[in-house]
């Protein structure tokens, strides 16, 4: 099994971070924050990262296409793998690669948010789909959220 | 992690975990594997996977793998399970997100000779002919209202618009539309996702390439198959697209949300399911059979995409033996314990294999059996099958789909380089033409099973014979 460290961010309060690790057929990413936002942030981050490489930590322009989306779910993992799915068929849908997530409301069932994105030529990964498989949000040793998150490819 | 202790041998190519292993098991767990082949099986959870599918409601006589098994979400790769009809359950993951993701071989009438230092040029024009790759859509754009239409019938509405002919529908598994497929239950965002991918393969292990017959192990079959040696054969691997993976995507979410409706409780998401008899169950199915028929569209758009580079560079034309799903359920009759029963086949990386005599076969292969098409990994060999009566018995009529992975992309990406390999691979006479160079390392042989191994093992079950095997000579992939 190869870990490949891609990113830490770390600050005093806040700690998020994501990780992408090999699968057999797929991908999958580690990510653990200190928050249910800052969870689903780094979720998308972590697929984003898939999906174009570096995208989102260029300057990009001002967001070209904006989504609202409104979403339940039978509770908060399946939220998660929901959200990460609703953004990745916009992405496709729209060409588009969305960075920023602004959470209306986040609830452990449900959620409304904005997804702000840009327009791409194309994708470095064919992201297929956001699989349920081995998600599990729960509560590590420091103290922090984390899942496993595997998309297929 | 399972034990092997736990497993017993039926016999030197079926293993069985009995239904007593764990509590909720209802039914047996059945492996076709060689003893060689079972350090492998344990090398990730798919038998775990496999154990958890014997739990669902309405599963009947075994939960089935193939040889080519691997991990997969929910249900195994190489999984087969049959449920009783009406009410036993249809899980999204007994099929996979890649619904209807097949292969479909055609036939010439050239020899290798005839192709032979042209090799290149064929690649390239297949490559640009045949759209490929991440994110790249077809030739067709179609208004909503023709997307319907493509979704209803399939391969038929292809041959209805010239790119196509009546004898290709004919020679492929459910003539390549299903006939209760609906519309009205695939999302606007699945159709919004495919609506512009008809004709395209796509990337990853889908391909198209041609191939040279270098072994026929039944000549009385293969002449039925008009199969001979040396003849050259074009496979086109590619599924659904964006439009099956979002109806997958859908539906998984759907059944989750109603589970506690129908009292079921699962030991992994990805097996959510309903009873096929629920609304949720019957659109789904629907919903599936409207995205095989877009893959079934989509393989017969390439045929027509390879026809015309086949007639600019031979002046010939390419006939079809036949097109196999190995993402799919279909409702099916089959014996369970001395009686004929409908039950609802799951097969995700299962080919149907249909013995000799099936109703269900047109009567050029009545006598043979279904023809049966496995593709192997990048370079290394494909085979050509063909259904017999025993696998009717013992696996649903189901064979193996392929090699099966063994390695991630990443560690393959890390032994392999692409660039190394599309040389090495040359230099063995496989002209390759790829988007991806990464991609390539991605389906690099080594991350694959060996596909003789694997052959090796359902023929030696009796579910299927071999009739003949291929070598790559050109691969086009994304």
């Amino acid at each position: 099994m190869v870990h490949i460290l891609l990113e830490i961010c770390t600050d005093q309060n806040n700690m998020r971070t994501f990780r992408i690790i090999a699968h057999t057929a797929d991908v999958r990413v580690k990510v653990a924050a200190s928050s249910l936002e800052e969870l689903f942030t780094v979720s998308l981050e972590g697929m984003n990262q898939i999906l174009k490489r570096n995208f989102c930590k260029r300057k990009n322009g001002l967001p070209s296409t904006i989504h609202q989306i409104e979403i339940s779910s039978a509770d908060t993992t399946a939220l998660l793998i929901d959200f990460l799915s609703e953004a990745l068929t916009l992405s496709h849908i729209h060409g588009a690669i969305f960075c920023q997530v602004e959470f209306a409301e986040l609830a452990a069932h449900s959620l409304t948010a904005n997804l702000l994105g840009t327009q791409v030529k194309s994708f470095d990964e064919d992201i297929k789909a956001v699989s349920y498989h081995e998600a599990e949000i729960e509560r590590n040793s420091r103290g922090n959220l984390q899942t496993n998150l595997v998309f297929d490819i | 992690m399972i034990d092997r202790h736990v497993l017993r041998r039926v016999s030197p190519v079926l293993w069985e975990i009995p239904q007593t292993h764990r509590a909720d098991m209802r039914v047996p767990a059945r492996i076709f594997a060689s003893e060689k082949m079972l350090n492998e099986v344990f090398r990730d959870r798919s038998l775990g996977q496999l154990i958890n599918v014997s739990t669902l409601p309405g599963i009947l006589k075994a939960a089935l793998v193939m040889p080519d098994v691997h991990e997969g979400y929910g249900f195994p790769i190489g999984g087969v399970a049959a449920m009783s009809y009406p009410d036993g359950v249809i899980s999204p993951g007994g099929i996979g997100y890649d619904i209807n993701c097949g292969v479909r071989l055609l036939r010439s009438s050239l020899t290798f000779d005839d192709v032979n230092h042209r090799q290149g040029l064929l690649a390239s024009r297949l490559f640009q002919e045949i759209p490929s790759g991440v994110g790249h859509g077809g030739i067709l754009k179609l208004f909503d209202r023709q997307l319907d239409e493509v979704l209803a019938k399939g391969a038929l509405w292809m041959v209805e618009q010239g790119y196509g002919r009546d004898e290709d529908l004919s020679h492929l598994e459910s003539k390549g539309s299903l006939e209760n497929a609906d519309h009205h239950v695939v999302s606007d965002h699945a159709k919004q996702r495919g609506k512009d991918q008809l004709g395209t393969i796509g990337a990853g292990n889908h391909f198209v390439e041609v191939d040279r017959i270098v072994e026929i192990f039944d000549g009385r079959m293969a002449s039925s198959f008009g199969l001979s040696l040396n003849q050259i054969v074009v496979l086109v691997h590619c599924g659904s697209r964006g439009l099956g993976h979002q109806v997958a995507t859908d539906y998984i979410r759907i059944m989750l949300n109603a589970l506690a409706k129908y009292n079921i409780t699962l030991p992994d998401r990805e097996l959510a399911c309903a009873p096929l008899s629920s609304r949720e169950g019957t659109d789904y199915f629907n919903a599936m059979a409207a995205a095989a028929n877009f893959a079934w569209a989509n393989r017969q758009l390439i045929t027509w995409e390879v026809r015309n580079v086949w007639q600019e560079l031979f002046s010939e034309s390419l006939t079809t033996l036949y097109d196999v799903a190995h993402n799919i359920a279909k409702i099916e009759e089959h014996d369970i314990d001395g009686e004929v029963k409908k039950v609802i086949v799951h097969r995700k990386g299962a080919t149907r294999a249909f013995g000799p005599a099936h109703s269900e076969l047109i009567a050029e292969y009545r006598e043979t059996g279904q023809p049966v098409i496995i593709p192997g990994s990048m370079g290394t060999a494909s085979y050509v099958l063909a259904g017999t009566t025993e696998g009717m018995k013992e696996s649903f009529g189901s064979s193996c789909h392929g090699a099966g992975r063994r390695m991630s992309r990443h560690q393959a990406k890390r032994q392999v380089s692409g660039k190394t390999l599309k040389v090495n691979l040359e230099e063995q006479g496989v002209f390759i033409q790829a988007g991806s160079i990464k991609g390539l390392a991605e389906e690099a042989p080594l991350a694959y099973k060996d596909i003789h191994d694997v052959v090796d093992v359902v023929v030696e079950a009796g579910i299927a014979k071999k009739v003949a095997r291929l070598k790559p000579v050109v691969v086009i992939k994304g």
